[in-house]
Formats: structure tokens, C-alpha cells, sequence
């Protein structure tokens, strides 16, 4: 498969323009960027004024709608909306004298809805402190958050840390995943060459090697960036982080090993050997460790890939393509590295 | 050739540099620049491996004719 | 049963080799005794976190100099014309099984030699023992295993450390996240199942090194 037909190589460039095309063009969804003051009283009323992104407050009019959350389910309306622009809205809301929940300090969620808009929501947004029950009785107007709007645009979710980067989920991770199917197939000719003795195969496996390793140093790279700029470093010891430089040490001496042998059938049976050995010793490192520790990647503690809250369907639709698309390029970039190869290899033995 | 590579090593420098000397640009409008960032040191990564490719396929040609 | 006595057979060998050239194991036993004596020296007080981390590394370096030698021996004509009388499993089997005891002996003296400079920070001596020999088995496999495949080249000890450190890494962190538990520095609520998961990678390396070990032994 590796050097013949074109199919293959046209629709992993197909499928990489249409990510980059549909990655940067599908606009974030509304959300929240901040909120000021973020804290409060029981008892008191509440002035905030909510910076949000890509929102329309002005044009919402009338449809704007917004709460104050608790986590049991009971919410309060804001009584006062007053939008400044279409970032920027004052809401004022009477808090309660009695908070629904035991604790001192009470994070609550903020929700606001509009029809141009759909629903924005930000998580903790406002902390409250209750420094003692009123015993007095009042009648607080809770109310239950419904009829959320639905504008039926199509949007990738709006994360408060992430914003526009959560685009570069179609541009850094998909090169973790190609580097893997790269690693794979070397690990497949690596078994072919043992069962067969086929001296291609030795060469492919050659091949596939070292573009996974490319795609595993385009990763740290273009990761350190997107690190830097959302968890504050570029090198934070994240366990995956730790584990991919693991992969590619592994993956490093597999070419020391290549170098330090001279007869060319012996080189490609230990190399074989050893790419072999590696990569069962990939499957705990990638799959087992990282569940074990805490992690800044998305779906740690449980589960080494992506769960269901950190993809949405648009984002999948995106993002798979984005996976194979790059994969399919990796294949590309091997095929040119293993006909050099090859070509190398025949003018050896021809001298 | 040596020249290419050294240009394409200062970019990805000169990537990271800014992003670090000038971090409200580079997280202005949503942090957007950082995308910006992410797919340039891709396309430079894979010139910087089309390079190596042309230089190994330009050694083995002089090779070639050098034989003939 | 005839496997089992091939295997008993090259394990005998082994031992009576080891014994007849003293200077190779007295070598490494003196390599134990002065890297603690200058480990002593300089560390003075050894908190209990550190000397955690410090007895598997320990233990790693002396493991990759016991291990290089396995191979070099297995050279020559004559013990090719030997070895090509037996099923490579058997020698792969008798090596890992030699090294793994080498190895348990060593990390045991180890131990002994860290509780006589300074004191004993294992609380629970049972897991500890228990992941002595894990360690020590998934050490002597990987270990075994890479030094028959630069036994071939010229500067393996080199070459065994770059290429074993890296894999050695997922034995290592389980070792030292099951042992910190043992020294009672953590509370791991999973102990079963991290030493399931240190079973599973030791059985899955040997189950690899198995199959892989006869293509490699064929010249």
C-alpha cells in the first residue's frame, strides 16, 4: 500500500483542508469570559456587569434571560438586565438572606439565554458567603432554568481557559494519534520482516519510524506553545507529556541501535527485535500509567483518551477526519522516506 | 542548505520568543494567535522535513553523476 | 518435563560458570558496596522519600551491569555448535531465571547494606520482599533480553543502557509508586491492582521476549 496509488495520499490532503477549512471557519459558540465582581453577601443586591464572547446582548433585546444556579437545582432570575454593548451587560440580583446550602461559601453557576445567542454558561462564577442563618422566614422566588433557546448554529464549544485554541484540537492531537498508527504499522513490517525476511519490509518499518518520530516532535512542539499560553508553561511534567518524551527516547535508540550494526541482515533482525519489544512496552506506558496520576489532559484519572464532555459532536466531525487525515499524511511522508531508502539500499548492492 | 534549516530553527524560535515576550497579542481575541502559532510550526516542521528529504535525494544525484 | 530439565541443565551452567570466573561477580558485588559507601558519604541522613527513589535507581545501575555480560560469552564456534543442539527458549529461560535470582541476591545485599549504614525506613517487609522479585524479574527480563541483542555489537554496555532505560521506565514508576506504599509515604488504596498491573507488564515483556529471542539466535 505504501508506494502505490494515489487514492489514499489525495484524500488525506482532502481531508486536512477540509479540517483546516471547517477548524477555523466554525465559530465558537457564545460563553461567558468574565464576571465582575465575582463574589458576594446573603442578603444583599448584587451588581455585576458579564464580559462575554462572541455574544449579541443588545440585539438579544427582550429573549435575554439569565440566572444564578445552585448546584441542588435552585436558581434565582436576575431582576435587572441592562446591556451596555453587545459584550458587555449589567444584571443585578437579589440574593437571599437563607442560601440553599449548609457550607459558608457557595459558588454558583451563572446562565444567561437569548434566541441570537442560545445558552452561555460559566461554572463557579460568583462565590457567596453566608456568615449566619436568618431564621426569619422569607419567600425567595426560586425558579427552575427551562425553555432554554436553541439558535440551531453550528459551534464548537466555548471553554473559558481554552477560547479560540480549542481549535488546535484538530491540529496537536491528531499528530498523538498518527504518530501511534505510524509506530503501529513499523511495529507490522517489523513482524512481516521476522516471518518473511523480506528486506523491504526492514526498510518500511525504517520509515514508519522515523516520521512517528516527527510527528511525535511536531507534537511537543506545537503543544509547548498551546501549554504556554493556557496552562502557563511550556513544560508543565504532565504525565503524558512525560510519557510521549519516554516514547520518543524508546524510539530514538531504535537508530543508535541502527547505527552501531554493519551487516545489514543482522541490523534489520535485532532492529526488528527491538521495535517489537518497544512497542509492548508502549501499551503500558500510553494506556496504563497515565490513569494512574493526575493529569492536565483532558480526560485523566479513568480514561486515556478524550470522554464524552471534551468532544462534542461538531468537534467529532472535525476531529476524526483531522485524525485520519494527518494519519494518511504520515503514510504519505513514510512512503517518500522508505523509497529513498530503497533507493539507497539498491545502489549499495550494486557496488 | 544548512541556511534553510537555520531559517526555519530561528522561526520556530522567533514563534516561541513572541509568544512569550508579547503574551497579551498573543492571547488577544480569544487566544486565536495561538492557533495561528500551532499551524505555522506545523508547516514549518514539515518543510524542515521536505528539506532533509532534497538534501539526502541531492546527495545521492551528485553521487550518481560523480559514478558516471 | 524434558524442558524443565533443559532449562535445570543451563541454569547449572550458568551457576558453575559464574563460580569458576569469580572475578566477574566479585566485581559487581564490590560495585554494590561502593556506590552505598559513597552514597553514605555523601547523603549522610537519607529522608525516607529519597532513599525510596535512591534504592531503585540503585538497583537499575547495578542491574544493567550486571546484565551486559550475559550474552558475551555465547560466542565462538564451539558454543554455537552447542547451542544449535537446543531450543532457544531454554536458554532465554535459564538466562532470566539466573538473572533474576543474581538480581534478587543483589537488591537483597542492597537492602542489607542500606539498613547496616544507616536504618530501615520499610514498614510493611512483606510487599516489599513481593516487589523485590517483581522488580527483580522485570529487570532481568528486559535487561536479558536487550543484552542478546547487542551482544553483537562492539560497544553494548553503551548501547544496553540507552536502549534499556527508556523501557525499563513503566517497571520503574510501578516499583516505586508500590514501594513508596511499603515505606508507608503514601496511602495507596490500589495496591492489588498496581501490582496486577506490574504482573501484567513483567508477564507481557517475557511473553514478547520469548517469542522474539529465537529469530535473534539463529547465527
Amino acid at each position: 500500500m505504501i508506494e502505490k496509488g494515489k487514492i489514499w495520499k489525495f484524500s488525506g490532503v482532502i481531508l486536512i483542508v477540509y479540517v483546516i477549512i471547517a477548524g477555523l471557519l466554525i465559530p465558537l459558540k457564545s460563553g461567558i469570559e468574565s464576571v465582575e465582581p465575582s463574589y458576594g453577601n446573603a442578603g444583599e443586591t448584587l451588581k455585576i456587569q458579564v464580559t462575554g464572547y462572541n455574544t449579541h446582548f443588545k440585539e438579544a433585546g427582550n429573549s435575554l434571560r439569565a440566572w444564578l444556579k445552585w448546584d441542588n437545582g435552585k436558581a434565582i432570575a436576575a431582576s435587572e438586565m441592562v446591556a451596555l454593548d453587545e459584550r458587555r451587560m449589567n444584571l443585578t440580583f437579589s440574593i437571599p438572606n437563607n442560601l440553599p446550602e449548609d457550607t459558608e461559601v457557595q459558588a454558583v453557576t451563572l446562565l444567561i439565554d437569548s434566541e441570537t445567542d442560545g445558552t452561555s454558561v460559566l461554572p463557579s462564577a460568583i462565590f457567596l458567603t453566608q456568615t449566619e442563618k436568618v431564621l426569619a422566614t422569607e419567600e425567595v422566588p426560586w425558579v427552575k432554568p427551562e425553555d432554554f433557546s436553541n439558535n440551531g448554529q453550528i459551534t464548537f464549544p466555548f471553554r473559558n481557559i481554552l477560547g479560540e485554541t480549542i481549535r488546535n484540537t484538530y491540529f496537536h492531537v491528531p499528530l498523538w494519534f498518527g504518530m501511534m498508527f505510524l509506530f503501529l504499522f513499523a511495529v507490522i513490517h517489523s513482524i512481516k520482516y521476522l516471518r518473511k525476511g523480506d528486506a523491504e519490509s526492514d526498510l518500511k518499518a525504517e520509515a514508519y519510524t522515523q516520521t512517528g518520530i516527527f510527528y511525535g516532535l511536531l507534537g511537543l512542539i506545537t503543544g509547548a506553545l498551546w501549554a504556554k499560553n493556557t496552562w502557563g508553561a511550556y513544560w508543565s511534567w504532565d504525565i503524558k507529556q512525560n510519557m510521549t518524551v519516554v516514547a520518543l527516547l524508546i524510539y530514538a535508540a531504535y537508530f543508535i541501535l541502527r547505527a552501531s550494526f554493519e551487516d545489514p541482515e543482522k541490523r534489520a533482525r535485532v532492529c526488528a527485535a527491538y521495535g517489537i519489544f518497544a512497542f509492548s512496552t508502549l501499551i503500558p506506558l500510553i494506556y496504563v500509567i497515565p490513569r494512574l496520576t493526575d493529569s492536565l489532559h483532558p480526560g485523566s484519572g479513568g480514561n486515556p483518551a478524550f470522554g464524552s464532555q471534551d468532544l462534542d459532536n461538531t468537534m467529532r466531525m472535525v476531529f476524526y477526519p483531522a485524525v485520519i487525515g494527518f494519519t494518511l499524511f504520515g503514510f504519505w511522508l513514510s512512503s517518500l522516506q522508505f523509497r529513498y531508502l530503497r533507493l539507497q539500499k539498491l545502489r549499495e548492492d550494486l557496488d | 542548505m544548512s541556511r534553510f534549516i537555520l531559517i526555519v530553527f530561528m522561526s520556530f524560535i522567533s514563534i516561541f520568543s513572541a509568544s512569550a515576550a508579547n503574551a497579551d497579542f498573543m492571547r488577544s481575541i480569544g487566544k486565536i494567535y495561538v492557533v495561528v502559532g500551532v499551524m505555522l510550526l506545523l508547516f514549518l516542521g514539515i518543510t524542515l522535513y521536505l528539506i532533509l528529504i532534497d538534501r539526502r535525494l541531492t546527495k545521492f544525484e551528485n553521487q550518481i553523476k560523480s559514478d558516471e | 518435563m524434558k524442558d524443565l530439565h533443559f532449562i535445570l541443565l543451563l541454569l547449572r551452567k550458568e551457576f558453575l560458570l559464574e563460580f569458576r570466573t569469580r572475578s566477574a561477580i566479585s566485581g559487581i558485588f564490590l560495585y554494590v558496596i561502593s556506590t552505598l559507601f559513597v552514597v553514605y558519604e555523601t547523603f549522610v541522613k537519607i529522608q525516607p522519600n529519597v532513599w525510596n527513589t535512591l534504592f531503585w535507581i540503585i538497583l537499575l545501575f547495578v542491574a544493567v551491569n550486571a546484565m551486559v555480560k550475559s550474552f558475551v560469552q555465547e560466542k565462538g564456534n564451539r558454543v554455537l555448535y552447542y547451542y544449535s543442539l537446543l531450543n532457544p527458549s531454554h536458554v532465554l529461560i535459564a538466562k532470566i531465571v539466573y538473572n533474576t535470582l543474581l538480581l534478587l541476591v543483589l537488591s537483597l545485599l542492597i537492602w542489607g547494606l542500606f539498613i547496616f549504614f544507616g536504618d530501615n525506613p520499610v514498614k510493611d517487609m512483606g510487599l516489599f520482599l513481593l516487589i523485590l522479585f517483581l522488580g527483580s524479574f522485570g529487570f532481568s527480563v528486559t535487561f536479558t533480553f536487550l543484552a542478546s541483542l547487542v551482544a553483537a555489537s562492539n560497544q553494548s554496555s553503551t548501547l544496553l543502557a540507552v536502549l534499556s532505560f527508556p523501557l525499563i521506565i513503566p517497571i520503574i514508576l510501578m516499583l516505586v509508586k508500590i514501594s513508596a506504599h511499603a515505606l508507608r509515604l503514601i496511602q495507596d488504596t490500589a495496591v492489588s491492582g498496581d501490582l496486577a498491573i506490574l504482573v501484567a507488564i513483567d508477564l507481557l515483556l517475557c511473553g514478547v521476549a520469548l517469542l522474539l529471542f529465537p529469530f535473534i539466535w539463529r547465527d
